[in-house]
Order: structure tokens, then C-alpha cells, then sequence
């Protein structure tokens, strides 16, 4: 007994009586959900990409609280030419890069070349992008062969971002992570933490902070985002103290995080929506009554509710955005949750369905995606469909649905994105391939439309044809769980939660 | 003697080579690709083509082999894909947490289960006997990962005696690292310390019954020395190899505690690594792993030599 007690009293000893690393004075810490692939947001289209590097890099322009597009590196915003395709953009004077070079028309325009050539997002527009030239030192002009509205959306986006690095630097890969950002990037052990500190030569905007808008003030010293994979850990560590910021928590630790004396729970509402990824390539989701069959069957309440298990965390809604959106709009939004599995059956007899199975690819990596396809395979059952489940892991899903001869639909999610553009389900070049002469008519006419008035009505429309001819499904909305030390302030909470305005209690 | 070992090192490379093969050709026979996880959701089918033709992802399979091969040769185990550094940097920098973790559980499971296991067959059909025997079921039969679910609830979350999780942040040093690792070791020392106690406790109670423990006693040898000097010495050949075996099988990669404890250890990489389809560092890490695991149980078969004159090479 005198060795247990020895022992006890040992591990006791350096669990608690070695002092504390020796912090600065403000810092916090942050645990994400795992490693970013990569600290360049321009080649990475992950969402753990953009919250870790918008510290650190910048964009000519980004969002404001109610997903305006607003200047950021810019001055202001672009003038664009009458006929839509000239952009003239000036650059705000004296901002510094982390290196100590001044950024200029130069540095601008040879980013924007690498966005537009290496970018997901940037090559999806390469095609409409004439040239892109400096005009003086602080002005840049990108010139289309026609109008396309989403640019300035695309070129404020923390995804597969239009960042801006010094020239030097640029190639294939970074030669040095060197942005404009508040923060700067001092250290990076993968899998441990990314260490970022102060930049002192940061030179925030004079406009109050609204969204990721206006004055970065950078207030803590350092910022560390610790790589946690698994959401219990990062439950433990919010709760425990270690952690100030926890992104990604399961929506069953809400109430123990309420109720604890260390931290609040942080509900971000309307953070985005599952999506059933339909195959217009290949097998049966090709035949368009058959489509509408799945939409008659699916119960989404029951989904959603088997899904998300309480409905403070999601919303049985049709519309691609939920109210308070600039984007909401109610089109086609009565063919949502039928729920008639007699109207499904009616379909699949005028579609001539013979028991082909239907081939729903999901994963248990976001076990909502799971749970939904479980309850819809016995509704889809009960209508007369042949379901095969294929459970995978989500490495193998992203290979598997880029070969449409492997899935009739596969599960994924997204949160609302600010431009409807941005979504590339919408486009038949996407891996989906829907195609429907009118509604590629309307979804061009959407992207080239600069009225605001008439792009709505345009998405109106746009959202009409979704709904009608089964292009994607939306099961519903679902709200993020997050959850941030007591008495921390400043924190900018989106689905890329920023803290260069945060400040510790 | 060094003929042996000369012998057991051929065996070594022999074993490496077929870790080393089989590795190779499991992890391109599982689906999913680096690529596109690389480049994340939205990336298109042409980028992850463009990207898996500069990572030579493209090229046969067996002009991959003979290069990996080549390498591994000469200590090159390639370039991860997934951290764009040398599979050795990785490893290396995943090596420190692992190696102490190991440590501290296989001291904390022998500390656990040496003194109760000789207690335990002293005092052979005793109450505190069947307890310890119990007790070491139990702690065999629960997973890893619900004790270290609990204790990381209960002692780091609500008591605060330990850190809930992570190596330490960017000015830990030593000992702060090291603090980190005594909820983990503890858990994987509880965990292991079951089987420890039931060979110690059988391997003490074969030796109490030979005569020469009579002898001891008959000559009025005090108790103490009688159980620790001449029985534990001679029980001591079977509790060394389940020791050893316990070294092996923790320094292989806890991967259930590193992930709980999120401990970037070789566990923790491995797990990762596979997910991310890291092809390199997955091979890299069994290469590593096979060897240790081989030169381990060498280094326990030659101690026998040390613990008992009788045994010879």
C-alpha cells in the first residue's frame, strides 16, 4: 500500500505541482477540428484552411455582418465599367507584408494570376477573365469578355481564397507564408499547434468591425490553433479550462456546456445544409420521375430529426437560404417534405422502375449524414424503391463520387455560402451534371445579371427549377455548435470564426 | 552469442522487408485518394488528377515499389504527402510522446502489478488474492478508451489535477510535455498492469512451491529476503517477457489513448495518416513500428542471458 501511495502522491506531484508553461501575456487557444492540408487558403477549399489562415492572409475584399461584399486590401469598393466587365481596384496605401515589403499593383496582380491559374475557385472563372494588369503602383484593373457578378464574391471569399502574397514568393507551392494579415505565422508543428503572433506593422482599416469587415485590432498577443480530431477531446478542453475557443462540438455536449461554470455554448443558427448530391451522368437518378419519387418519399422532419435529435439544432425548411438572408426566396418551395409515399409509388410506375437499387453513398465521418440516409432508406423503402447504402470511409467518398457509374446520390453538407454562385451544384460542369437547357438559361443570366433586384428574382427562379426538376436536395438547415471561454469577447462566430477582435476576460 | 543475434538480425531485415511489402500494397488496395483530400470538397475531378500526377501518384504501381524500395534502402522512407516533409522528419518529431508514453505506462503498470502480483501469490487464496485477481479481469476487460474517457472527465475536466489533453503548447518544455503524459500513462498502465499481474502472480506461486524456498526457510531466512532474493529472481524470466511484450506493444503506437489524449504521438500519425491516405508515412510508420517491435523482443530474449546464468547463445 505504501508503493500505491507513493505513487498516487507521484503522479499527482507532476500532474499539478510543475509550474505552467510560462504564457504571454494574452493569448488563447483554440482547438479546430483537425490539421489544415495546407496554410495556403488558395489551394485548399476546406473550411479548418480559412478559419486558421484569414489571420494571417488577406483578401482584397471580404464580407460584412449581413454577407455584403466589402473592401479589405482594397480602398473600396471596385468601379465597374457600364457594360459590367472592366473592374478597377484601388489598393489601400502603406500596407506592409509580414516580410516588411510594401504591397503594391504588382504583387496584386501576380496573386490574382496565381488564384486564377491554381485556385479551384479562381479556374472555374479563368475563362471569363481577359486580363488582369497594373494600372500604377496602387491600381489593378481585371477585364472580362463578359459581365460576371459573382467576382467580387469569389475575390472576397476565405475559400480557395483570391489571397494576396508578395510576388516574390509566389509558384506552385509558397515559398514563404508571408501575408498582411493582423497576426503573422511564427511557428507550425503539425498535428500540435499553429502559432501565430502579433503583427505589429498590421495597419487596420478605419471602419468599425462588422463581420469580417472593417478594423482588425488584434488585442491578444498570440493566437494558437491546436489541431483536435476527436469532438470529445475538445468538449474536455473547453470545459477544463484548456481551450478558449472550441469549433466543431456535438450537439449532445449543448447542455453540459451551459450548464458548467467555464464556458458558453456558442449556437451559430442557419450554419448550413445537408445536401443529397444527385447523379444526372449516370443510372437511375437520369430519369426525371424517378427523381421526383425520391422527393414525394423522403420524410426530411423525421431526417432531420434522426439527424440533429432536437430541433434547437435544425430546421425542416425548402429554401436555399433561411429567412433574414438577402437570399431567401419561397420558389418551388411546396415540393419540400411530401412525405406521400403513394405519390412516390405513382411516379416510380410512370418511370417504369423495375427495382434497380438506388445507390445512396454516405460515411459515418459526419454521423448526421448516416442518420438521415437510415431513415430515409426505410421511407424510400416503403415507396417501393431498392435501397443500397454504401457506408464508406469520407476519403473513399470524395474518390468514389467522381466516378458517376459508383452512386445514384451521395450525402454531403455546406454551409450557406454568402454568393448562391458559390455553390458549384447549381452548374452542369459540376460533378452532378445537371443540366436543363432552362435552367442553364437562368442560372447565366443569374451570373452575368449586376442589377441586385433582378438577381434575386433571377435566383428566385433558379431556386424554382431546383426544386422542380430534382437538380440537388436540400434536407433541411442545421445549426453549428461552438463553444468559447466565459467573458471572451469579440469573437466574429461564422462557420469561420475570426478572434483578431477577441480579447480574453 | 553474437552468432545469435547475427542470426535474429537476418531476421529483422527479412521481416522489415515483408512489413515493408505488405504495407505498400494494403494501402493502395484502400480506396480514397490523397489528392483530393489534399485539395478539399470543392476541388474538381481534373485538380486531384493534375495534383496526383505531380505527387507521382500516376506512375505503375511497381515503378512506385522499386523507388520506395530503393529508398527505404538507403533510410529514405520518402516524402509525406500530406506535411510535404521527409517520412523520417515526421516520424522522428512523433517518437518523444510515444517513447515516454510507453515508459511512464510500462512504469506505472509494473508498479502496479509487481507488488500486488507477489502479494497476491504470498498470500495465495487470501481475500486480497481473489481481489487482485478480479481486479486485473477488470482492468483487462475495460477498454482503453472508456477509462481514459473518464478519467479525462473526472480528473482533468472537473478536478483539474492534469491536463485534459495535448502535448503542450508552444513554450512547454520538458517537464510541461512530460506532465502531459501522466493521465494518458496512467490510463495505458492500469490497462496493462492485468496482464503483468497474473504472470507475476502465477510465476511467484510456481517458484514458492520448489524446495529450495523451503530450504531458505528451514535456514531461518527472513521473509523479505526469501520472496524478493530468491523467488522473484527466479520467477522473474516469464514477468520480463510479458514486460517486454507490454514495451513493444506500447511503443508500437497506443492508438486509442493518443487519439482520447490527442497526443501527437505515432498512434495518433498513423490513425491520421490513414485517413488522409498519407501513403508514405503509413508505410513509413509499420516499417518503424515492425522494427522496434522485432528489436524489442530481441533485447528481452537476450536479457534472459543476463537475469539467468543457465541460459546460453
Amino acid at each position: 500500500m505504501r508503493t500505491f501511495r507513493l505513487m498516487a502522491a507521484a503522479t499527482l506531484l507532476m500532474g499539478t505541482a510543475i509550474a505552467g508553461p510560462a504564457l504571454s501575456q494574452t493569448s488563447l487557444d483554440i482547438a479546430i477540428i483537425g490539421e489544415p492540408q495546407s496554410l495556403d487558403p488558395m489551394m485548399s477549399t476546406q473550411d479548418v484552411v480559412s478559419i486558421v489562415t484569414q489571420h494571417f492572409v488577406e483578401t482584397l475584399y471580404t464580407f460584412d455582418s449581413s454577407w455584403n461584399v466589402a473592401p479589405l486590401l482594397a480602398e473600396s469598393l471596385p468601379e465597374i465599367s457600364a457594360d459590367g466587365k472592366t473592374y478597377l481596384i484601388r489598393l489601400r496605401d502603406g500596407i506592409t507584408f509580414h516580410d516588411g515589403s510594401a504591397m503594391d499593383s504588382a504583387d496584386v496582380v501576380a496573386s490574382l494570376e496565381r488564384w486564377k491559374t491554381q485556385a479551384t475557385r479562381g479556374k472555374g472563372v479563368a475563362d471569363r477573365i481577359e486580363a488582369i494588369t497594373a494600372v500604377d503602383p496602387l491600381t489593378v484593373q481585371i477585364s472580362l469578355n463578359a459581365p460576371y457578378a459573382p467576382l467580387l464574391s469569389l475575390l472576397a471569399f476565405s475559400n480557395s481564397a483570391a489571397a494576396v502574397y508578395p510576388q516574390e514568393v509566389l509558384g506552385e507551392t509558397l515559398g514563404a507564408i508571408v501575408g498582411t494579415g493582423p497576426y503573422r505565422l511564427v511557428d507550425h508543428k503539425p498535428d500540435q499547434y499553429i502559432q501565430l503572433a502579433r503583427f505589429d506593422g498590421y495597419k487596420p482599416r478605419s471602419e468599425p468591425a462588422s463581420g469580417t469587415a472593417g478594423a482588425r485590432a488584434a488585442l491578444v498577443d498570440e493566437l494558437r490553433f491546436v489541431p483536435v480530431p476527436d469532438a470529445n477531446t475538445r468538449v474536455e478542453g473547453l470545459l477544463s479550462g484548456q481551450f478558449d475557443y472550441a469549433d466543431g462540438l456535438p450537439v449532445e455536449a449543448y447542455d453540459r456546456i451551459a450548464a458548467s461554470d467555464a464556458a458558453d455554448p456558442v449556437l451559430l443558427d442557419g450554419f448550413g445544409w445537408p445536401v443529397w448530391a444527385i447523379n444526372h451522368k449516370a443510372g437511375l437518378l437520369t430519369n426525371r420521375d424517378i427523381r421526383k419519387a425520391l422527393q414525394a418519399a423522403l420524410p426530411f422532419d423525421d431526417m432531420m430529426f434522426a439527424a440533429f435529435g432536437d430541433d434547437k439544432f435544425f430546421a425542416t425548411e425548402a429554401a436555399m437560404y433561411p429567412e433574414g438572408w438577402p437570399w431567401h426566396v419561397t420558389n418551388g418551395t411546396e415540393l419540400y417534405n411530401i412525405n406521400d409515399p403513394a405519390r412516390a409509388a405513382e411516379y416510380l410506375k410512370a418511370a417504369g422502375y423495375d427495382g434497380t437499387p438506388l445507390r445512396i453513398l454516405t460515411s459515418r465521418q459526419y454521423e448526421f449524414h448516416f442518420k438521415m440516409a437510415e431513415v430515409a432508406k426505410i421511407a424510400l423503402e416503403a415507396a417501393g424503391f431498392t435501397v443500397d447504402m454504401n457506408v464508406v470511409d469520407w476519403a473513399t467518398l470524395g474518390q468514389q463520387r467522381n466516378d458517376p457509374a459508383l452512386w445514384d446520390i451521395y450525402i454531403t453538407h455546406s454551409p450557406f455560402l454568402p454568393e448562391p454562385a458559390l455553390t458549384d451544384l447549381y452548374f452542369s460542369t459540376s460533378r452532378l451534371g445537371w443540366a436543363n437547357s432552362e435552367k442553364d438559361a437562368v442560372l447565366a443570366a443569374f451570373t452575368t445579371e449586376t442589377d441586385t433586384a433582378k438577381r434575386l428574382d433571377l435566383f428566385g427562379q433558379l431556386q424554382g427549377y431546383l426544386m422542380d426538376d430534382v437538380g440537388f436536395i436540400k434536407t433541411g438547415s442545421f445549426a453549428a455548435l461552438q463553444g468559447q471561454r466565459k467573458g471572451l469577447t469579440g469573437v466574429n462566430l461564422s462557420p469561420w470564426p475570426a478572434f483578431w477582435n477577441a480579447a480574453r476576460p | 552469442m553474437w552468432r545469435y543475434v547475427l542470426k535474429r538480425l537476418v531476421g529483422l531485415v527479412v521481416v522489415v522487408f515483408f512489413v515493408l511489402t505488405i504495407a505498400f500494397v494494403i494501402v493502395r488496395l484502400a480506396p480514397g485518394d490523397p489528392a483530393a483530400l489534399l485539395l478539399g470538397p470543392d476541388a474538381t475531378a481534373a485538380d486531384a488528377a493534375s495534383l496526383r500526377e505531380r505527387l507521382g501518384l500516376e506512375r505503375p504501381i511497381f515503378l512506385q515499389y522499386l523507388a520506395f524500395l530503393g529508398g527505404a534502402v538507403t533510410g529514405d522512407l520518402g516524402q509525406s504527402i500530406f506535411f510535404n516533409q521527409p517520412v523520417t522528419q515526421v516520424l522522428a518529431q512523433r517518437a518523444e510522446p510515444t517513447v515516454f508514453l510507453a515508459l511512464f505506462s510500462l512504469l506505472f503498470a509494473v508498479m502496479i502489478a509487481a507488488p500486488i502480483g507477489i502479494y497476491a501469490a504470498y498470500r495465495r487464496g487470501s481475500f486480497l488474492d481473489q481481489g487482485a485477481v478480479s481486479l486485473a479481469m477488470l482492468a483487462a476487460s475495460v477498454p482503453s478508451f472508456w477509462t481514459g474517457l473518464l478519467f479525462q472527465r473526472y480528473l482533468a475536466t472537473d478536478l483539474g489535477w492534469f491536463p485534459s489533453s495535448g502535448y503542450g503548447g508552444p513554450d512547454a518544455g520538458f517537464l510541461e510535455r512530460m506532465r502531459h503524459l501522466m493521465l494518458p500513462s496512467l490510463v495505458l498502465g492500469i490497462v496493462n498492469s492485468a496482464l503483468i499481474l497474473r504472470f507475476t502472480r502465477a510465476s511467484m506461486l510456481d517458484v514458492l512451491g520448489e524446495d529450495y524456498i523451503r530450504t531458505a526457510r528451514s535456514k531461518g531466512m527472513g521473509e523479505a529476503r526469501v520472496i524478493l532474493r530468491h523467488a522473484l529472481k527466479n520467477a522473474a524470466i516469464p514477468i520480463v517477457t510479458v514486460v517486454g511484450l507490454t514495451f513493444a506493444l506500447l511503443v508500437s503506437g497506443a492508438v486509442v489513448t493518443e487519439r482520447v489524449f490527442n497526443l501527437p504521438g505515432m498512434g495518433n500519425l498513423v490513425v491520421n495518416s490513414v485517413l488522409r491516405r498519407d501513403y508514405p508515412v503509413i508505410q513509413g510508420t509499420l516499417i518503424v513500428v515492425a522494427t522496434l517491435y522485432v528489436a524489442i523482443n530481441l533485447a528481452v530474449d537476450l536479457l534472459y542471458a543476463v537475469i539467468d546464468r543457465r541460459v546460453k547463445y
